[in-house]
This record gives C-alpha cells, structure tokens and sequence, in this order.
C-alpha cells in the first residue's frame, strides 16, 4: 500500500472571530466516582520551528508550572498544587507532548467537577501567564535531564531516543519531544506565548471525558471554549511540514559511545508506511506479535536470544511507536504518529558479544521475511493478541487515552472496539502477504550503544565481515570430559540445534561498508536536531 | 471462547460522606462507609494457604491469578549468595509441567495468559492476567488444556527444574543485572543498604551482588533449598480478582492445593540499630548529574498502628509539590532538578524495620563551582525540613494539613483501585503483614484518626542522627571547586 501522503499544511493565522468552533469532546462511559479528563492540543514538537526545538514541550510545561489568571494576582504552580491537593494527586494536571500532540490529563473525584472546571479548567487554559522565571527553571531542568540524564545515565533511552532520531533525520519528528539543547536554549517566553496563540485554540483540540453526563460534558466544552484569546501581541508562527521518513538504502551503523559502559544495547529499524488506521495493520500486528511482543516470554527474538541462550533480559520488536519502552510493560497512550517506523530492541548484552548479536537480529529479520509463519504460529500470535487485550483495556483511564488517539487517526470503531474482531479476522495468509509486503532486512538503520573505548574495532570488524562467535560450550555450561588431553564437549540433543544455529548466526554476513558506519559520542547526541557526523 | 469486551464501568457503592465538606455538619456521627467499594472472601486452607477473593464483575471476563511468597531477598541470609530469590522468580517460569520440558509456559501461553512476575525484598509477586474462562481450563480441538489455577498450584507446590535449566536462566539474571547497572543509582543504592544493614540481608539489593549474579551457576544446590524452605502454602498467599465467583474458586483451590505440604519458615533475625550518621561517596565514571541519597532507618509496617499511619502521609509531607521542603529545593533555591523518596512508600512499608531514602538530583553547573559545600547545603536542608516536623503541631495550620491529606490519601486510595490487577497487587501487598483481609479499612481508618502530635513524635523518634546514612554521587573526573 502507498501511504497517500497526507499532511500537513495546517493553517495557521485564523483571526479570532472566525475561530468560533467549538472544541470536540469524546466519551467513555464509566460510574467510578473518579472522573478522567483529557485535553489533546493538535501540535506536538513537530511543530517545533527549526532552531527552537523543545518550544512545545517548554509550552505545555509553562501553561501548567508558569500561572494563571489575573496577571497582577496570579495564581501560581504552588497555589494551582494547594487548590488540587484534597481531590488527590490524579487532580494536579499532567502533560505528555508527543510528535504531533500535546495531551493534559486529570483524574479528578466526580463531585467537584464544576468546581474545578471553573476554578482550574478554565482560567488555567484561556488565561495562562507563562511567567519567565518559570521557564528559565523548567529551561534549566529539561537541559540537565539531556545532558546529564539521558546521555550518560540511561543507556536503554539513549539508543531507543538515537534511532528514532536518526530514522527522522530531516524532518520535524527528528528531535527530542523535550527539545534539543541548542533550541531549549534559545527559547523565549515571547516564542511559547506564539506557539500557544498558534496551536491552542478551540478548533485544534480535542477533549475526553469518561462519562456521558451532559451536564459534565457541556461543562467542559464550554471551559475551554475560549482558549487562545487572551494572548495579547504574540505573533503567531508559520506552520511546519510533517514529512515521512526517508526510505533507507543499504545498511547503516551508528555506534555511540559511552564512558566504560560494560554492556551494549542493540537497536534496528526502518520506516513502515503503516498506521492501525490502514486494514494492513492487524496482519502486521499479529506477525509482530510473534516475532517480538514487547516485555513477553512469547516472542521469538526474545526466545532465542534470553530464554534459550541467556543474553539479556529481553529482545523484541515494534510496528508501532511505544513510548519510553524501558518503564512501561503497556504502551502508554496519547503519544499517536502518522509515520512510523519497524524497530528491532536488544537489551543490554556483553559487549563480546555486539557484533554477533547484530549478525543474529538481522537474520532472524530475514528469516522471517523469506519463510513468513506457520498456520499454528499465526495461531498462537492471535491468542497472545487476545490476551494483550486485557492489559490495553486495562483501565478507564487507557480508554479515554485510546479514545483521543482514535480520532487522531480517524478510526471508527475505535481500535479497542474493534480490536477483538481485528484479531479474530487474521488469516495466516494476511500475515505472510503483510511480511513479504512491509518487512524486509537489507535496508536498515542500527544503533549501537556500547562501550566507547571498543567503537573503532567494533566498526572495524563489522565492516570486515570479521568472524564472530556466541558463547563457547563452557558459557552454555556444557559438561566436558578428556579425550587424548582434549577436552569433548557432551552436547545434548536440545543443545546442538543451538550450537548449529550459532553457527549460522556467525557466519551470516552483515556487508556494511566502512563508509556506512559511524562512530559518535554519547555527549553529542541531542545537541541539535541533526543526528551528529 | 471468546469475550466480549471488558466492561469499563467500575461501580463504586460508597465513598466517605465526609468527602465533601458541607456534607458534615448536622448528621449524627455514623460509622463511616467503606471506602473500598468490593467485598474480600476468604478461605484458610488445611495446609495454611491463604486464598483471598475479590469478586469485580464489572470488569467483564478478566482474571487477575496471583501468588505471592513472603520470601524475597530479605531471605538470603547466607553470604555469597544474594540474588537467589529473584533467581527463582525467572525459575519458576521454567517449570516442566508433569515433567515436559517447557510445557508449565507452553500451556499457559496455549491457553492465553499475560504471565509475569517481580521479586522485592520480602516478597515474590506472580501475577498472571488472562479471561475467566481459563481459570478452570478448556478443551482445544481434541486436546483437553489445565486451567490456571492448575497450572500454578503445580508449580508452586512441585517445581519440576533440572540444573541446566537452572544455569541458562542464571544468564538471563546477569543481563538484568547489566541493565541495572547502567543507572548509577544501583550503585548508589548497593552502598547506601550495606551501610545502612550490615548485618542483615536488607543490606543487598533485590538482584544481588554482581560477583553473586555471576557466580550463580554454581548454586544450584543451594537454590533448590531456597525453594524447599520458602515456597510453602503457610508462607504464601493466592488473590484472586476480576469476573470471578468466591465459591467457585474456593471449591477449586481446595482440590488443587491440598496435596501442597507446610513447612514453618525460620525467622528472621532483627537488624542491629544503625548506629548513625553515615555517610560514603560513589563516584561514577561518566559526566552525570550529582545526586544524593539520604535516609532514615523507619519502624516495620503495622496494619492500624499511628507510626505506619504517620508512614502513608510522610511523602505528601516532605518531597511532594505542596510539601515546605521541596518547595525550598526545587522552586525557591533551586538547588535540586528533583526530589522524591527513591522507593515511594515502599522504603517502609516492610516486615522489619527499612528506610525512607530522600533521592535529591543536583545540578552539574552548581556543583562545578560549589563542589561539595554544595552537596552539604542540599543536606543541611533536607535535615532542616525533616527537622520541622518534630515540631509540626506548633504550625498554626497543622490541623488543616493533615485534613488535606487525609481528603488526598483517600482518593489517591481509590485511584490505585483502577482494575483487577490493580487491586489484588495492593491487596497482597498490605494482606501480607497482619493476614487481615480488612486491612485497607484499618489502614485508611489509621490515617484518618492521625492529629499533629503523632507526626511530630514520629519525626522525633525516626529523624534523628543515628538514624541517618548518606551516599553522595558524582562523575568520578569533576573538579569541583575545594
């Protein structure tokens, strides 16, 4: 399928008196005594413009810690926690800034509704305040979570954070949704005050509620009714091109370096022009589903490379973005994309053992693109499936979540509602066509975070194809005994299978050109929006 | 089978009529509403298991299945061998189910489970999800599938493993073990409880030592021990949540459980006071951000009593946005990027006396022309914050605080209840120290009696310099100004 390339030349400046639409609310219908409240802003840091990366998120954080209301008596982040600390921690808002979204949650008790939609809800989005010294803090915070953080601390993220990076490097996706460190720097308050006028306005955003209650529904539209019209001079920005990724041709290698790191994360992927809006999705779920269910003992990459040869704690793959994957077992919601991506994740391994593990990821990529799945593995795939279910529906909050992603998709039914049936529906002849057609293993982005002190021989034997191995019988724990003062190593049957597919994994060859690898180093990563050279 | 859909409603029957304000005023005092909106079945079995129900239809076809064992790294109390609870927590997975090599994770996959576990310090929690029709099992095709519950009585009561089982699976530890190990807060957190407990087992952390993880292919034996001790029915406890009938599942785990042999479980011997203040530095070989641990020993988790009551409340009180200190430190000062207790609440809630860790990050730019006079600030006023607790009752609004937490306990209460899983991890957390299955009554009926006064003796008898153990961290190369 060609994606019909979509997108997205939001306008921009409309004068505020045409802007009388209403925002939309959607609905889910729950009777807890606890209410979730959902605000989804249709612009996330792609619209960040070039040189002000992290403009979005430094927005959506300000509209929440920078005050509201009368600007002569503000009220303030530490009045705003005061007036929602008896209604739990669920009341102060939250704020997650994805690509292409800006999502405000609240879990708030049934009964003060009014109350807080008129104490909080409303001025807190039609009157913001961004106070400056606001943003120099929450500025200061961000930037050392980059540098500090995410670049010599995290080393999961980091490749995770890498790769999407570098699969959108070109593009407004490319950037950190926290921002880059020379954008945050360049931020001013003038710039989020016109990034607010641009994008938060009645006709871009999307709310969500869990109940029927018209009274609570009307409640809420008529909250954030006015949003964006207090916001005196800031001049309004131009909207920015969404692009796809480019395609990837060939093979490429980044190794990013980290200080005496003693264990290498290894990261693959390639655009996907895929979304769960298109009916190719659901074949390409459940094939995924097998080969590398996140967090699960049921995929394959994780079988081979933990359960059967104990590398690491865990191997999988995605069709789909998935949010800070190292902290969730669960995708969490409101961070929805019109591009994606495949990607390939292996956790953390001996650094011995990088090269080989490349060779194995990408065979087993290949493998399953040439022989596709059997009858019975589409099978267990769809039963998984299934069961994922529970933990996607888990609670009202997921469903609120899932509901303002539908209509970022425009999905109706929605993809909880249809999911069941989805699933259900699967031949195993859809997911083999669904492989053959969106898989493949020769054109591939790879990350490596490893130890910076082994990077130029790690390049060095992948561009040479160098001969690599797996564990030795000893690592496996085989027993041996002396034969002529040799050692024989006694392997049981269930074993050789092992041994003879180390073997293949060895001997598979990767052929990357020097010229196609790059060596950086982690302190250089997220310092602009262009992946380092 | 094939369900429909979950049900999404969740039907709370009663909510405190004390929520809101004007709702008090003339009423005569009745006896409060449950706040929990379910009822909890429960069944001791013959043996000493435990078998709790929590019957949620609402939530249409889930299952939540749970087992939890009161062992945990708390029980490693040979030296040289720390990791082994949650060694076995990845062992049980591997289960040969009536002998079959993989056929325990095979047949719950075949059946349609989310199966997974974590490992604590005094506990192993194992918590598959799947549709209530599988809890008693089914037919496929010609094939007759075991139920859940059949499936992990068998494991639990007759764990079928072989050493090279055993060993694989000891590789799988040590690449989790590398994950961790990536985070300086591991290393951090390693000094921090081996100064904190040097002659307990809270002195290691969950995963073990690294030398330990390694060698851990060579303990097999003493593995199987750990099992043999710990994995019996008077030391565990199954709930079971979601669209589920008591009755039925008790029927059921009377026939699946019986045959599971007790065995008294020794105890375990008291930490010596800690003999504070202490304090270590970890440097760290990339250019991290500072950070500080700073902790104070608490007493042991006690369904109902002031202390644990006091315990519930201590975050709200020091390191959330409303709370003095943190406003201090990260708003006005801005001398931390954050500041949290490292474990949330769970620091103290524990079988024997644990700690409250403050977790201050600090700023590279601060500490680059501080050094360490920056470092002893951040101290100085955290021990000042704690500090103003030990004289909580003499703030003017002390009274009106506490009835602010109170109102925000309760509702972050019923926050945490949001699905099955959801509310049988937070049974089996709390059930475990008195066996009381009233105890999420008890413990929200604790706070609600707390006055000023017993935050203040609390912060007296806990906060105080004997109690204390410090780690500061920072990049191994900085140059911090002398």
């Amino acid at each position: 399928m060609q994606r019909k390339t979509l997108l997205v030349l939001l306008l921009l400046v409309v004068p505020f008196a045409l802007a009388a639409q209403e925002p939309k609310v959607l609905t889910v219908d729950s009777s807890s005594p606890l209410l979730e409240v959902k605000v989804m802003v249709k612009a996330g840091s792609a619209a960040d413009p070039a040189g002000l990366e992290g403009l979005a998120y430094l927005t959506g954080r300000l509209l929440l810690e920078g005050g509201y209301g009368d600007p002569k008596k503000p009220v303030t982040k530490e009045q705003l926690a005061e007036i929602t600390r008896p209604w739990g921690e669920g009341a102060y808002p939250r704020v997650r800034v994805s690509k292409e979204t800006t999502t405000f949650s609240v879990t708030i008790p049934r009964e003060v509704f009014t109350e807080y939609a008129a104490r909080l809800l409303r001025p807190l989005f039609t009157q913001p305040l961004f106070a400056s010294a606001e943003l120099d803090r929450v500025r200061k915070e961000t930037l050392e979570e980059i540098r500090s953080d995410l670049r010599f601390q995290q080393i999961e993220l980091l490749g995770l954070l890498a790769l999407d990076n570098d699969i959108h490097h070109g593009t407004s996706y490319a950037h950190l949704t926290s921002g880059t460190v020379r954008g945050l720097e360049e931020v001013k308050s003038e710039s989020v005050r016109s990034f607010y006028r641009t994008w938060y306005r009645p006709e871009n955003l999307t709310l969500a509620v869990s109940t029927k209650d018209a009274a609570i529904v009307t409640g809420l539209r008529d909250a954030l009714a006015s949003i964006g019209q207090s916001t005196g001079e800031a001049t309004p920005l131009s909207a920015r091109a969404v692009e796809a990724p480019a395609p990837v041709a060939g093979r490429h290698v980044t190794i990013v370096g980290l200080p005496k790191a003693i264990a290498t994360g290894l990261h693959a992927g390639f655009p996907l022009p895929v979304t769960r809006a298109d009916a190719d999705y659901w074949p390409l779920y459940v094939a995924n589903v097998w080969f590398g269910t996140h967090r699960d003992g049921f995929s394959h990459l994780y079988q081979v490379i933990r359960e059967e040869r104990g590398h690491n704690y865990g191997d999988y793959s995605y069709v789909e973005y998935f949010e800070s994957r190292p902290r969730y077992l669960f995708p969490p919601t409101n961070t929805p994309r019109h591009y994606q991506y495949f990607s390939i994740w292996i956790r953390p391994i001996g650094n011995e053992y990088a090269h080989y593990l490349l060779k194995a990821l990408t065979w087993e990529l290949d493998n399953l693109v040439r022989n596709g799945l059997t009858a019975e593995q589409v099978d267990a795939a769809k039963n998984k499936a299934r069961v994922l279910y529970l933990s996607l529906a888990e609670n009202v909050d997921r469903l609120v979540g899932y509901r303002l992603e539908d209509e970022f998709y425009g999905l109706t039914p929605g993809y909880l509602d249809q999911y069941l049936a989805r699933i259900d529906a699967v031949t195993p002849e859809a997911v083999n066509a669904a492989i053959r057609k969106y898989l493949q293993a020769e054109n591939i982005r790879y990350v490596v975070v490893t130890d910076q002190g082994l990077a130029e021989k790690l390049a060095d034997d992948i561009a040479r194809n160098r001969n690599v191995r797996g564990k030795t019988p000893k690592e496996y724990q085989l027993d041996s005994e002396p034969r002529e003062g040799v050692p024989y190593w006694l392997v049981p049957e269930g074993r050789l299978k092992t041994l003879q597919q180390d073997a293949v994994w060895a001997a598979y060859r990767l052929d990357i050109p020097r010229s196609n690898i790059r060596i950086i180093k982690a302190e250089q990563m997220f310092e602009t929006a262009a992946m380092p050279e | 089978m094939k369900p429909s859909t979950i049900v999404r409603t969740f039907l709370i029957l009663a909510l405190l009529g004390t929520l809101s304000a004007n709702a008090v005023a003339e009423r005569p005092p009745a006896k409060p509403a449950k706040v929990f909106p379910y009822a909890i079945y429960k069944k001791t079995l013959p043996n000493g298991l435990d078998v709790l129900v929590v019957e949620t239809p609402e939530f249409k076809s889930v299952l939540s299945y749970n087992t939890l064992v009161m062992a945990g790294s708390r029980n490693e109390l040979e030296k040289g061998k720390t990791g082994l609870a949650h060694l076995f927590e990845h062992i049980l997975f591997r289960h040969a189910y009536k002998g079959q090599i993989g056929a325990y994770q095979d047949l719950m996959e075949r059946l349609g489970t989310h199966n997974n576990a974590w490992t604590w310090f005094d506990i192993t929690f194992y918590h598959p999800l799947s549709f209530t029709s599988n809890l008693a099992g089914r037919t496929l095709g010609a094939e007759q599938l075991p139920g859940v519950m059949e499936l992990e009585a068998s494991r639990f009561k007759a764990l079928d493993f072989n050493e090279k089982i055993f060993k694989t699976e000891t590789g799988a530890v040590l690449g989790e073990y590398r994950n961790s190990s990536t985070f300086p807060t591991l290393r951090m957190s390693e000094r921090l409880l081996a100064l904190a407990f040097p002659d307990h087992p809270y002195g290691h952390e969950t995963i073990g030592y690294y030398e330990d993880v390694v060698a851990m292919p060579n303990h097999y034996e003493a593995a199987r021990a750990f099992y043999d001790t710990y994995y019996r029915p008077n030391n565990c406890v199954v709930v079971v949540a979601g669209d589920v009938k008591a009755e039925e599942v008790f029927a059921q785990a009377e026939a699946r459980y019986r045959d599971w042999q007790s065995k008294p479980v020794k105890p375990v011997p008291e930490a010596a006071p800690l003999q504070g203040p202490k304090r270590e530095p970890v440097g760290w070989p990339a250019d991290v951000a500072p950070r500080l641990y700073l902790a104070y020993r608490q007493p042991r988790f006690e369904t109902g009593s002031v202390e644990t009551a006091v315990g519930q409340l201590l975050a709200e009180l020091l390191v959330s946005r409303s709370a003095p200190l943190y406003k201090k430190l990260r708003f006005e000062k801005q001398t931390v990027s954050e500041l949290a207790f490292a474990e949330g609440t769970q620091g103290f809630e524990s079988f024997d006396p644990r700690l409250v860790i403050f977790d201050a990050q600090l700023f590279k730019e601060q500490y680059a022309r501080k050094g360490t006079a920056y470092v002893d600030e951040v101290i100085r006023d955290i021990e000042q914050g704690v500090g103003d607790l030990q004289q909580f009752s003499r703030q003017k609004d002390a009274k009106q605080i506490l009835q602010t937490l109170k109102s925000k306990y309760r509702y972050d209460f019923l926050a945490a209840m949001s699905s099955p899983a959801a509310i049988a991890q937070n049974l089996a957390g709390y059930y475990r120290f008195q066996r009381d299955p009233e105890v999420f009554e008890k413990l929200l009926g604790s706070v609600e009696q707390l006055q000023p006064k017993d935050v203040e003796a609390f912060a007296k008898k806990y906060f105080v310099p004997q109690n204390q153990v410090i780690i500061t961290m920072a990049y191994e190369a900085a140059k911090p100004a002398k």
